[in-house]
């Protein structure tokens, strides 16, 4: 059965409704469909056979919106523009579309309502494909969100267009407050007045000057502290120029780097302090042995005119007695000079162990790995602390390791390890190399003074070593084995550690 | 080496590894009459100990040589229970070093360089106890106690820092005082005491069993 419409040529219009690819519904003033095309036949499954004069709440609409679905149609009835309205369709087998609607009511000569026309859109999977679009923005928002390192993007103007998480914790602003601002905001002079030159240049000439690389730069925090960061910039298309910047702190690294240089600044001083002292102590003995040969030769002769045969040279030893005694003056020189060097006390406090052994492990291997040495290392976790004066450990300790690296310079094996182990009473270092060893010769004078058999050594580092380690009371000592190599032990008393306890 | 001719004043075996300290503190006590017999090494002077004469003998040795060092020399002689006195030579200074030797029994040590009434005055006290073959540290004379006791707490303090080999600076820490206080102290003691020479003062410390080990 056919229900025209009240046209003039109302054929082509039952063609156009009846070939068209979109649900076109007809309903009457009081709701019940007049006609049902086949797009909608098609889209829910029902005949129109089935459908015709029933109303369309009663079956097609889904549950929770037949009330609105009703109360959109009662609008539609009484105005006379079209209405835009989405709901939920009910299949005959029971799925679900969703159908956005266009409304537009048909009135008949005298005014009156006759019809409702209703054209719809499927839009099921569209709205699916957005829902899952916005899914997976949310899941991609999420990651950057989750990222240790604080991720932005600027347009080409220079304005925040994202600010993740970690940027509003490093940078100290919320996102919300910075979107749209421009980035120079995060940058401390000068950078922040020459950004928009930097980005203007870039946009002509294309020269990137800090793109695709990280480099380091300072950043600022809202509060206008300072901090160093690594700055890592790339670009995309958006439909126009974005940039994304990866910036990560690196307060930490920075300061642990610093850690380390005033370490090493120490160690060299206290290495030169060091050598003084040996030195001096050195020359101290060495010195006095012919101060003692001079002024018991002028001794000898004091005494010698002291005899009865020399009766009358009072005058000669007196002034032999003046020389003694410039001798000795020349002695005590020594002897305050050696004094006032050895007098660098230790300064003791508590130390992680393990911790100075890395740290002289890192200053003393700079530049080793490249000579091809293999360190490895076996470190107690157990040790905990101990009162040393850490300068003058990591001073022996970076004696001890690049000894073993020179040890194995001609050698093809460089294997270094480095171990502490809690021992009884006592922590042991370990420094073990697999280099030439160390000669017979050697063994005997090993920790004296000017022993050495390194080209270029002057030979007191193991004899300060053991001038360290025994204001520690502890012991170093190399154990020589029968494979190549040497293994140089370092015992560290625990006792100042308790007794630096007891006394707290 | 030839047996030297005894003296009345006796002989000094003289252990040095350097030639002029040998040379020169052997014509200083030719010089002054005794009898000298050098040795380079102390395992030169163990090679031939077997055909030396100990009595009225006296070992000069010093503290700080390569190989057997002076403080194991003295020790390998107190093994085998030879009865030599045993005079250290130090550096200047070096205390810690004499006290052990004292401690493990030397009856004196002398700073190089000495003079003739130093080495004098240590080889005859020296050589009256092998004479007498008595132990020096056994129990002081009761003078010596008396002047001790004359000391006050602070200085007895101080005493006990300078023999265990601390310089005034350490002393003037440990007692949170100036190192010119310690100082002063230091004269004072030196005066009640009596004693010449700070090798004296540490004699007689020792004498008195003056030293960390025997703290009350």
């Amino acid at each position: 059965m056919r229900l025209a419409l009240d046209d003039n040529d109302g054929s082509l219009t039952d063609q156009i409704i009846e070939t068209v690819d979109t649900p076109i519904v007809i309903l009457g003033p009081n709701g019940s469909i007049k006609r049902f095309n086949p797009a909608s036949q098609k889209l829910t499954g029902y005949a129109s056979d089935e459908v015709l004069g029933r109303k369309v709440w009663e079956f097609l609409i889904i549950d929770e919106e037949i009330d609105g679905v009703r109360a959109v149609f009662e609008k539609t009835r009484g105005e006379d523009t079209p209405t835009h309205f989405t709901n939920y369709w009910k299949r005959k087998d029971g799925q679900h579309r969703l159908l956005e609607w266009s409304n537009k009511t048909i009135h008949d000569r005298s005014g009156k309502v006759s019809y409702v026309l209703a054209t719809g859109v499927d839009i099921t999977d569209a709205q699916a494909t957005k829902l899952q679009l916005s899914e997976t923005q949310a899941y991609l928002m999420s990651i950057i969100d989750a990222s240790p390192i604080a991720i932005i993007t600027i347009n080409e103007r220079g304005e925040l267009q994202s600010f993740n998480r970690q940027a509003e914790e490093c940078f100290g602003y919320k996102a919300a407050e910075v979107l749209g601002e421009n980035v120079k905001l995060l940058m401390p002079e000068p950078d922040q007045s020459r950004h928009d030159q930097y980005m203007g240049q870039y946009m002509e000439t294309g020269e990137k000057r800090i793109m695709e690389r990280a480099r380091s730069v300072l950043a600022k925090r809202r509060n206008g502290e300072q901090f160093p960061a690594m700055l890592h910039v790339s670009e995309f298309k958006d439909g126009q120029p974005t940039f994304v910047g990866f910036i990560e702190d690196i307060t930490d690294q920075k300061m642990t780097e610093r850690r380390l240089k005033e370490t090493q600044f120490q160690l060299q001083h206290a290495g030169r302090v060091g050598a003084m002292g040996e030195i001096a102590t050195s020359i101290a003995h060495e010195l006095n042995q012919p101060l003692t040969a001079a002024a018991s030769f002028a001794g000898a002769v004091s005494l010698k005119l002291k005899k009865a045969e020399y009766a009358g040279c009072e005058d000669a030893i007196e002034l032999l007695d003046d020389v003694v005694s410039e001798i000795r003056r020349a002695s005590e020189i020594i002897r305050q000079m050696r004094e006032f060097i050895r007098n660098r006390k230790t300064a003791k406090s508590l130390h992680n162990v393990n911790q100075v052994v890395q740290e002289a492990a890192t200053i003393s291997l700079i530049g080793a790995e490249s000579e091809g040495v293999k360190l490895e290392t076996s470190l107690d976790d157990d040790l905990g602390e101990l009162q040393l004066d850490r300068i003058q450990i990591q001073q022996v300790l970076v004696n001890l390791i690049r000894n073993a690296v020179d040890a194995m310079k001609d050698c093809d094996e460089k294997r270094l390890k480095i171990s502490t182990a809690k021992r009884v009473g006592f922590v042991e270092i370990t420094v073990e190399d697999t280099g030439a060893g160390i000669s017979d010769e050697m063994k005997e004078r090993l920790f004296e003074p000017f022993a050495t058999n390194k080209e270029g050594g002057v030979g007191i580092g193991l004899s300060i070593s053991k001038a360290i380690i025994d204001a520690h009371q502890g012991e170093i000592f190399a154990n020589i084995r029968d494979s190549p190599g040497t293994v140089f032990t370092v015992k560290l008393p625990e006792g100042a550690y308790d007794e630096a306890r007891n006394h707290r | 080496m030839t047996r030297p001719e005894i003296t009345d004043k006796g002989t000094v075996f003289l252990v040095d590894d350097d030639i002029a300290v040998r040379r020169g503190v052997t014509a200083l006590l030719s010089a002054a009459e005794y009898s000298v017999e050098t040795s380079k090494s102390a395992e030169d002077f163990l090679s031939k100990l077997s055909s030396l004469d100990l009595s009225n003998a006296v070992l000069l040795v010093d503290i700080c040589m390569p190989g057997i060092q002076g403080l194991e020399l003295q020790e390998l002689l107190k093994d085998q229970n030879i009865e030599l006195p045993v005079i250290v030579m130090t550096a200047h200074g070096d205390v810690p070093m004499a006290v052990r030797a004292m401690r493990n029994g030397a009856v004196d040590f002398l700073e190089k360089p000495f003079t003739v009434v130093e080495v004098k005055t240590a080889l005859d006290r020296a050589l009256s106890m092998s004479r007498l073959d008595k132990t020096p540290l056994q129990s002081p004379e009761p003078a010596l106690l008396d002047k001790f006791e004359k000391l006050t707490p602070r200085e007895e303090e101080v005493l006990r820092g300078i023999v265990d080999g601390n310089t005034n600076k350490e002393i003037a820490r440990v007692l949170d005082v100036s190192p010119r206080t310690v100082e002063a102290h230091r004269q004072k003691i030196m005066l009640k005491m009596g004693a010449a020479s700070f090798a004296e003062l540490i004699r007689m410390a020792i004498a008195l069993n003056i030293d960390g080990n025997y703290l009350q």
